[in-house]
């Protein structure tokens, strides 16, 4: 079976899981399995067809002829589709593993529906990144975007998560009329929707500078870049914890696929300028959004503002390869990419691991707000343990797989900065700087997550007596921490098979990428890593103080254990443990600047929140205008009507055989004419 | 040099600063009290301070947990595996097939990850307040480091440390304005690195890199305190790895051998006495200020990357 149609039968059961859990919407129990399950597995079935592409196998393109002026249905999944393919299906398989315990938080609450979106979105992100016609691109586009919205209003009894959708909805779709527009114009000078067509285009150069500006601003409010990101903080934390790990984790990637579509695939990366923006708004959002990350203190919102620094960094490695592209360095170009591919796999991991922590926690707590956490690690030790491992690769320590990707993101820069180009040697070391800022602000924010809610004292008496979290809901997590720490370990094994994905987008020949252990930047002049002898080092040396310990006599010692921490010699209480919101306050004193932006934001954002208001109460007085005009007068003409037919059912049995002869009549007559 | 040859000079070069950490803080508890016109301790101090802790029974309070516990241990391993990646008394990285400077610089964050996290762990107010400023520092610090070294991997065009001790070594790239801004940047950046003043008192206990120890007892805090001298003969080490590796040996030999050990000891030691005069002739500053003496290094580093580009 060719791996397209295997993807297609992907998409069929996921409908299929869809509509059943919608008609299973009164038995929530079984509704909550069968979305979970079938999810599940279509989702698998997706890896492996995703796999059989990533591994070399051929894919033909599958064309269902339409009847309509747009072209025909063309589904093609070359290595960049099938990459995102794969981590989309690999990511929802392990979230629809988690949901079908989770959702049990939500029973009552209509679970079938929740269920009905979840398989849509699923679907329709497989769709997005395997279509290859502009219009039903829109379409599948367009389909992602509603069921995303229904899942993230699904909490509707909360204000908030309401205006957020409208926020979503709003942002989102002034992204898809850039994006429609920018299809238009490839219409206008092809007469072809087709993905194939847009690739042979003969296109003026302005026209491509217009196309790759309406793309790539139609396509990174999708994403989140700032100062488009407003909306993505709202609307991630507000839809149920696994349909936000597919958000931050692989919805917001497939606007990078548009990007990476639309400007190299298509455009062949135009001009530098077009990288140097792109690493521009990549640096800016990556910057910001770890910074705002840092203060925040609501857990889920952390995670999202942490999805936008994310999203930067892939952003920042993705510049790095349109440059090189646009200026005939291949070499360049697939390092770029190679490094954004490589983070955007380890992005959706561990943000998935992150958020699907966050929702156990939630789940138990019934609070987003850090400062209620701490000391979870005691009562939740494997979702603790778990979210260690998703912190440690946000963090980019190493030997984790965020450590390779950043890793990998450094080079790229150092190749440009040796390079000819006088802007990449002048930029790119900087960029470097942003990086490694970017960096150092990353570790700090996550420390503050993972400390606040899983370290330190109780500070709520929810959190004393959380428990640990259902078991299902734990395997999936440890099955996120499992292959992020393969991604990292593994990188000698990866990064070959991304390479070839980054190789065939720069159109440079297969490069090397990865010897025995050790990977390298296309050349092993340049620089080496180890990942895997890096990890066995470090273990194996930890030996040296456990044996420093042995032969200077520690272990006699002993240990006492169960007292409090010193005081001073005053009596130890919680609230002298310090809090989230108190460990990010030197930052806020010290980096000022960086908050800037957000209080020049709040006014527009402001405005659209009042917009939103005004719209409601506008509908809200056109009520009664609509009920005077049209309900009433609609209620009372069913009254009346409703009164006279009254006047044939007289209860008497005659009566009614008398209808019924006086129907046949009517009918024979009418038969015979 | 041969494979198995590199790999022993590694671990040797571990052993070596293992021993020597303690030796070198000592050296400059010595230096300080003689600048304070005390008499103070004893150079080796600090081994009986810490076989003395070593000893001692352990208290752990009632919150910490596995990190905590870990902690220690997990610092000592990752400054040796830095300490067999940088080249001390060779040209060559040992096991530069680890990881180049990049990896360098991320593994100094594991061990400042795990003692701000073990800091809070301990639900100590100390500890909370030394990981939060341990945390901010590397902010600081970190990007100024980075940008000193990419310039003179810039000037080596590559960024695996032994081949850029290869090529300053052998003269490779010259000593000019670059350079020596980027030695003056990193100088400052290892300067707070090792938790000198102005934004560290190192013998009192509420503060920076010793805030996350407050709760430490017994063998933990010997092991997390040596670890610690362990990071500064580390960070020092690689100052003069990339820009000092005179004296270091380019092909085996035993003599070589002998005079690389002694020439890196004295350049180390040098650098001590240098950090020492500066920690004891300086006032200290309030930590929210820690800011504007970090730009004027980050401008340093900048400046040097400035002459770079216009050298070429």
């Amino acid at each position: 079976m060719d791996p397209i149609q295997l993807l297609l039968f992907v998409v069929a059961l996921d409908c299929i899981g869809a509509i059943a859990s919608l008609f299973l919407n009164g038995r929530e129990d079984i509704a909550r399995l069968i979305s979970g399950v079938t999810g599940g597995v279509a989702s698998l079935v997706g890896v492996f067809s995703a796999g059989l592409v990533l591994f070399g196998g051929v894919s033909q393109p599958l064309i269902i002829p339409g009847p309509n002026p747009f072209g025909s249905l063309i589904f093609q999944m070359d290595s960049l589709s099938a990459c995102i393919v794969c981590i989309i299906c690999l990511l929802s398989a392990v979230t629809s593993l988690f949901s079908i315990p989770y959702l049990k938080e939500y029973s009552g609450r209509g679970v079938g529906t929740a269920g009905f979106f979840y398989n849509l979105f699923i679907a329709s992100m497989i769709l997005v990144v395997t279509v290859a016609n502009a219009f039903y691109f829109l379409l599948f586009w367009e389909l992602m975007t509603l069921t995303s919205y229904f899942l993230v209003i699904f909490e509707q009894d909360k204000e908030e998560n309401v205006k957020a959708g409208y926020l979503y909805m709003l942002m989102a779709h002034a992204g898809t009329a850039l994006i429609m527009l920018a299809f238009i114009i490839f219409f206008i000078n092809t007469g072809s929707f087709n993905f194939s067509d847009f690739h042979q285009a003969q296109l003026s150069l302005p026209t491509r500078n217009l196309i790759f500006l309406l793309a790539f601003f139609g396509f990174g409010i999708k994403a989140g870049i700032v100062p488009f990101h407003i909306w993505l903080p709202r609307a991630h934390p507000a839809a149920p914890s696994h349909v936000s790990a597919l958000l931050s984790g692989v919805m917001i990637k497939t606007a990078i696929y548009g990007i990476i579509r639309v400007s190299i695939d298509f455009l062949g990366s135009g001009s530098s300028w077009w990288g140097i923006l792109v690493l521009t708004f990549g640096a800016i959002s990556a910057l910001l959004g770890v910074s705002y990350a840092l203060v925040e203190r609501d857990i889920k919102r952390l995670l999202a503002y942490s999805s936008v620094e994310n999203i930067g960094i892939i952003l920042m490695g993705t510049g790095v390869g349109m440059i090189g592209i646009a200026t005939q360095h291949p070499v360049l170009g697939t390092l770029g990419l190679l490094a954004a591919l490589y983070h955007l796999v380890n992005h959706a991991f561990f943000k998935g691991l992150l958020f699907l922590g966050s929702g156990s926690i939630v789940y138990r707590m019934q609070t987003k707000n850090m400062n209620a956490m701490g000391g979870l690690a005691g009562r939740m030790p494997w979702t603790g343990l778990a979210f260690l491992f998703g912190v440690l690769a946000v963090s980019a320590i190493p030997p984790f797989n965020g450590f390779v990707s950043e890793w990998f993101t450094f080079q790229a820069f150092f190749t440009a900065a040796s390079s000819t180009l006088l802007v990449c040697k002048i930029f790119a070391p900087l960029f470097a700087v942003v990086l490694s800022i970017t960096g150092a602000f990353a570790a700090m924010c996550f420390i503050k997550a993972y400390g606040s809610t899983f370290t330190g004292p109780a500070r709520s008496p929810a959190a004393r007596e959380a428990q640990e979290a259902p078991p299902v809901m734990v395997i999936s997590m440890v099955v996120l921490a499992v292959i992020i720490v393969a991604l990292g370990l593994g990188a000698p094994v990866v990064t070959p098979l991304i390479g070839n994905v980054a190789a065939s987008l720069s159109s440079a020949t297969q490069m090397n990428t990865a010897v025995g252990a050790q990977v390298f930047p296309l050349s092993t002049a340049q620089a080496v890593l180890s990942p895997p002898l890096m990890a066995i080092l470090l273990v194996g040396l930890l030996i040296i103080p456990i044996l420093i310990v042995a032969i200077l006599g520690g272990s006699r010692a002993g240990q006492r254990r169960g007292v409090d921490p010193w005081t001073c010699g005053y009596v130890y209480t919680d609230q002298m443990s310090v809090s989230a919101s108190s460990f990010d306050q030197p930052v806020l004193s010290t980096f000022r600047f960086l908050f800037i932006l957000r209080v020049l934001i709040k006014k527009p954002l402001d405005a659209i929140a009042s917009l939103s208001g005004r719209i409601t109460s506008i509908i809200l007085s056109a009520e009664p205008i609509i009920e005077n005009m049209v309900t009433r007068p609609l209620e009372r003409a069913v009254e009346y009507l409703g009164e006279h037919i009254r006047m044939l059912q007289m209860g008497d049995i005659r009566i009614y055989c008398l209808y019924i002869i006086l129907t046949l009549a009517i009918l024979l007559i009418a038969g015979i004419r | 040099m041969n494979m198995s040859s590199l790999v022993w000079i590694g671990l040797f070069q571990a052993l070596l600063v293992l021993l020597a950490a303690p030796l070198f803080s000592g050296f400059s508890r010595v230096l300080r009290a003689k600048m304070h016109s005390r008499r103070g301790p004893s150079i080796f101090q600090n081994y009986r301070d810490l076989s003395k802790l070593v000893r001692r029974q352990e208290v752990i309070s009632d919150q910490a947990g596995w990190i905590f516990r870990i902690t220690p241990y997990l610092v000592m391993a990752a400054m040796l595996l830095t300490a067999m990646i940088i080249p001390m008394i060779t040209v060559q990285s040992p096991f530069g097939m680890v990881g180049d400077m990049i990896a360098v610089i991320y593994l100094f964050a594991l061990p400042r990850f795990f003692i701000s996290l073990s800091g809070l762990e301990s639900g100590s107010t100390f500890g909370g307040i030394g990981a939060r400023r341990e945390m901010l520092v590397s902010v600081l610090v970190e990007p100024i480091i980075l940008l000193a070294l990419f310039v003179m991997a810039l000037l080596a065009g590559t960024t695996n440390l032994g081949d850029i001790t290869t090529k300053v070594a052998s003269g490779g790239i010259p000593y000019y304005s670059a350079v020596w801004l980027g030695m003056l940047a990193f100088a400052f950046a290892a300067f707070i690195e090792m938790g000198k003043l102005p934004f560290d008192l190192s013998e009192a206990e509420q503060e920076l890199q010793e805030g996350p120890l407050s709760e430490y007892s017994g063998r933990s805090l010997a092991i997390l305190k040596w670890g610690i001298y362990l990071k500064q003969v580390v960070i020092v080490s690689l100052f003069l790895a990339v820009f000092l590796p005179f004296g270091s040996m380019a092909s085996l030999s035993l003599p070589g051998l002998i005079l690389a050990i002694f020439v890196f000891l004295l350049k180390a030691t040098l650098f001590y006495f240098l950090v020492a005069l500066f920690e004891n002739t300086m006032a200290r500053v309030q930590f929210l200020k820690v800011s504007t003496v970090t730009w004027v290094a980050l401008g340093a580093a900048m400046l040097s990357f400035v002459f770079y580009l216009s050298s070429f």
